[in-house]
């Protein structure tokens, strides 16, 4: 496929915070989904739609999102044009610190250096596979200054959440942010697309304004004085704004339809591929609906769960409605019942932890228990 | 060209002819293993993990899938800009040319490669064993014996020597005597098909034998016993740890069995030593409610509703609800409708067995499709490819073939489709 488009994917959302899971690091680099991080739905749905050009913006905790992304070699993104760029924030010899407005400097240049017609800027706490093809073809024929995905979900996954409220032509007339009532079930998915020159112009007036919060939100609120087209996304998206959501999220993938729409499209969700050898279930397991990633040994009984990569759950240990990351290791005759273990926690025997479904208990990366 | 001072050279260019229809197009190093590898995995990531990043990969047989799949080497990190891994098939000259005859002579033709390298050692690896093996320890052998020649062997029963290259030394284990499969051995220490040489020695060599008309230019059968005719220095290597030729469907089932029964002899988890692979990019492998799975290796893209009973699948393997896959190794795509049996079999790539169909080992009656020239141990091999009518019935040591003229009552295929 060819798009004549750049992309721009915010990592970090200072409005959502996962708890333990986004100390370590960004929201984009949350694991999710079994052998991803959340940002490798987005970068995939870019890449699949032809996207060449794909800048990361990262606020702090990046260490994890440049271990994952590397050079881009795994989404094809390592090319001697353009391709992967991570932009941290913008700090030169003279202004130590990253005020006023200076993080969007590197930005800025980085879209000046690109050369397509539109850009493409998506937010990372949402789970989706598609191509936005036909969202830059619809922008493009609706005449309308800027466009950006909804879908139905209402307020329904908590917050934050930014509602629209639209004329007949699906041009916005407000934007509510976590609003307590609204007659509108327009909820933003996060992903916006316009012209490179006019983004390049708005940046530079928020720059010039002292305006240090670049953003979805912050180019929404400009319905007043552009024409912003809201465009209906009606394929599957999750989205992911606290730890229960994401817990929910991570259960979905268990439905068999919501498993199809995500992951056999047809365009692949790429990844760090890490080598690993294959699953191993041994004799005495027992594993019933459950998503399981390369280089697990499963030796115990595991049942409604998702595991990452490299985990271990030994004799006689049972592991329910819980998200495993990777290289953890449960050692014999554990109980974990609704969980989530981050990277590489260490369970020591006999251990049991249960949560709630509404509360999963949620172990730290590298805790001992 | 870039300089390296030692070049690997893998054989990848044979038929493979005893893996029957699984290699009927691809070459046999190209032929999926283990769940998540190719055949070519093994030698390409013991080089990479060996620090060896001069890789010729000599292909002649079905080359496609083995290209591609190799493609710039960047899974085993031998996409270098000094050295990297480089397809070398046979090619057209000014003078004489020809295909590559033997082992050996798929050197000879490329010696202007390794000359070009300024190699001054050369291992040659086949592309068709399983093992891990650090070719570092034994080239440092060779270069401190000062030896012409240094082949790795392995301890192998003495009943099995029959099978084998096997190789009498003396002190020092220097090399004595090589014999190619022989009835009475006084060793059992056997070739592994691995052989580090000196490059300008073997260069001499490989040109004497080319010049000999009587010679096959094979390295176990000629190249070996005219280096020792000749007095040079060889050695004996020793291996201890996981080896198999899977150069049989026999072999190449177990071999697979393997990894089930004895996990920790190849040892896969290993992160000092891992294999690596071309990935597929799919999604993890999903049980359902329904399934039942035990003892079974999988991987990426799996997503099983029945029972699978001490198997291993590679990527992407469907296994429908009330299907049952027993002691079977399914190879990438392959799709086992509900109902079905599947008993010690091996599918290629793609293939469909349609609802109800019975295959493997524990079904018994006459065939067509019987064929004990390829398949023992009442292994089924069903070629990639096809979809299997409904309710067929496929006995022991069968091999379904679409290219066999099968009269209709009793065909087995109901379609082909390119995979």
């Amino acid at each position: 496929m060819f798009l004549d488009a750049m992309g721009l994917i915010l990592a970090d959302n200072n409005k959502i915070s996962l708890g333990e899971l986004s100390k370590p690091r960004a929201l984009a680099a949350i694991p999710f989904g079994g052998r991803y991080r959340i940002i490798d739905y987005m970068l995939s749905c870019m890449v699949n739609s032809g996207i060449k050009s794909v800048g990361i913006l990262t606020l702090n905790k990046y260490k994890s999102l440049m271990d994952h992304l590397g050079t881009g070699a795994s989404w094809d993104l390592d090319r001697k044009n353009f391709g992967l760029h991570i932009l941290p924030p913008y700090v030169n010899s003279e202004s130590k610190s990253t005020e006023d407005g200076e993080e969007m400097a590197g930005l800025l240049d980085f879209i000046r250096s690109n050369r397509t017609e539109f850009v493409i800027l998506a937010n990372s706490n949402i789970v989706i596979n598609t191509t936005f093809n036909d969202f830059i073809d619809v922008h493009v024929q609706s005449g309308a200054d800027m466009s950006v995905m909804y879908n139905k979900d209402g307020t329904k996954y908590g917050t934050p959440n930014f509602i629209f409220e639209t004329d007949k032509k699906r041009i916005i007339t407000d934007v509510l942010f976590n609003p307590e009532k609204t007659d509108s079930n327009k909820c933003c998915i996060g992903v916006i697309t316009l012209r490179r020159t006019l983004l390049i112009d708005l940046i530079a007036e928020m720059m010039a304004h002292g305006d240090r919060n670049f953003g979805i939100y912050s180019l929404l609120k400009k319905f007043d004085t552009l024409r912003i087209r809201a465009y209906e996304y009606k394929g599957l998206v999750l989205r992911i704004n606290n730890i229960q959501t994401y817990f929910n999220a991570s259960m979905q993938l268990l439905d068999d339809k919501v498993r199809s729409d995500l992951f056999w499209t047809g365009a692949p969700v790429l990844t760090k591929v890490k080598d690993e050898a294959p699953t191993l279930y041994f004799e005495a397991c027992d594993v019933k609906n459950a998503l399981v990633s390369d280089g697990c040994r499963i030796m115990g009984k595991v049942s409604n769960s998702i595991l990452f990569r490299g985990v271990t759950v030994s004799k006689n240990s049972v592991v329910r409605n819980a998200v495993i990351m990777q290289d953890v290791h449960i050692s014999d005759n554990c109980v974990l019942d609704h969980v989530i273990l981050d990277k590489n926690a260490v369970i020591r025997p006999g251990t049991q932890l249960v949560g709630h479904k509404d509360y999963p208990v949620v172990i730290d990366k590298g805790a001992i228990v | 060209m870039a300089k390296a001072e030692i070049v690997a050279m893998i054989l990848a260019g044979g038929q493979g002819s005893r893996l029957g229809v699984l290699t009927k197009n691809i070459a046999k190093p190209a032929v999926p293993f283990g769940s998540r590898y190719r055949i070519i995995d093994f030698p390409l990531s013991n080089c990479s993990n060996s620090g060896i990043e001069t890789v010729g990969v000599l292909s002649q047989y079905q080359p496609l899938a083995l290209n591609t799949y190799v493609g710039n080497g960047h899974p085993w990190d031998l996409d270098r800009n000094n050295g990297g891994a480089f397809i070398l098939p046979p090619y057209l000259r000014s003078g004489k040319s020809d295909w590559y005859k033997g082992t050996a002579n798929a050197i000879y033709q490329n010696r202007e490669f390794l000359d070009d390298c300024g190699a001054k050692y050369v291992i040659v690896l086949s592309g068709d064993h399983i093992y891990k093996m650090n070719y570092a320890r034994m080239i440092r052998e060779h270069i401190d014996m000062e030896a012409d020649a240094t082949l790795a062997v392995i301890e192998v029963p003495w009943e099995e020597t029959s099978r084998f290259g096997i190789l009498n030394t003396g002190p020092k284990d220097a090399i004595v005597s090589f014999i190619e499969k022989p009835k009475k051995a006084k060793s059992n220490l056997a070739s592994m098909g691995v052989y580090v040489f000196t490059w300008s020695v073997l260069r001499d060599v490989l040109v004497e034998d080319e010049n000999d008309s009587d010679s096959d230019n094979d390295f176990g059968k000629n190249i070996v016993p005219r280096m020792l005719s000749h007095d040079m220095k060889l050695f004996a290597y020793r291996f201890s740890g996981y080896w198999k030729d899977v150069g049989t469907i026999s072999s190449l089932w177990e071999s697979n069995m393997d990894l089930l029964d004895r996990p920790e002899e190849i040892n896969l988890i290993d992160r000092n030593w891992r294999i690596y692979s071309r990935n597929p990019s799919k999604p993890s492998n999903y049980i359902s409610g329904d399934a039942t799975v035990s003892m079974s290796a999988m991987t990426d893209g799996c997503q099983i509703y029945g029972t699978v009973l001490h198997s291993v699948l590679s990527d992407s393997v469907t296994v429908e609800k009330g299907a049952v896959v027993k002691d079977s190794v399914l190879l990438p795509g392959v799709t086992v409708k509900s109902g079905a049996f599947l008993d010690k079999c091996i599918v290629g790539f793609g293939t469909i067995i349609g609802k109800g169909v019975r295959a493997g080992a524990s079904i018994e009656g006459e065939s067509p499709y019987l064929n004990t020239h390829i398949c023992s141990e009442g292994i089924v091999v069903i070629e990639k490819g096809l979809k299997i009518k409904d309710h067929s019935i496929i006995p022991a040591n069968s091999q379904v073939d679409c290219d066999l003229d099968v009269k209709d009552e009793s065909n087995v295929i109901e379609e082909t489709f390119r995979v």
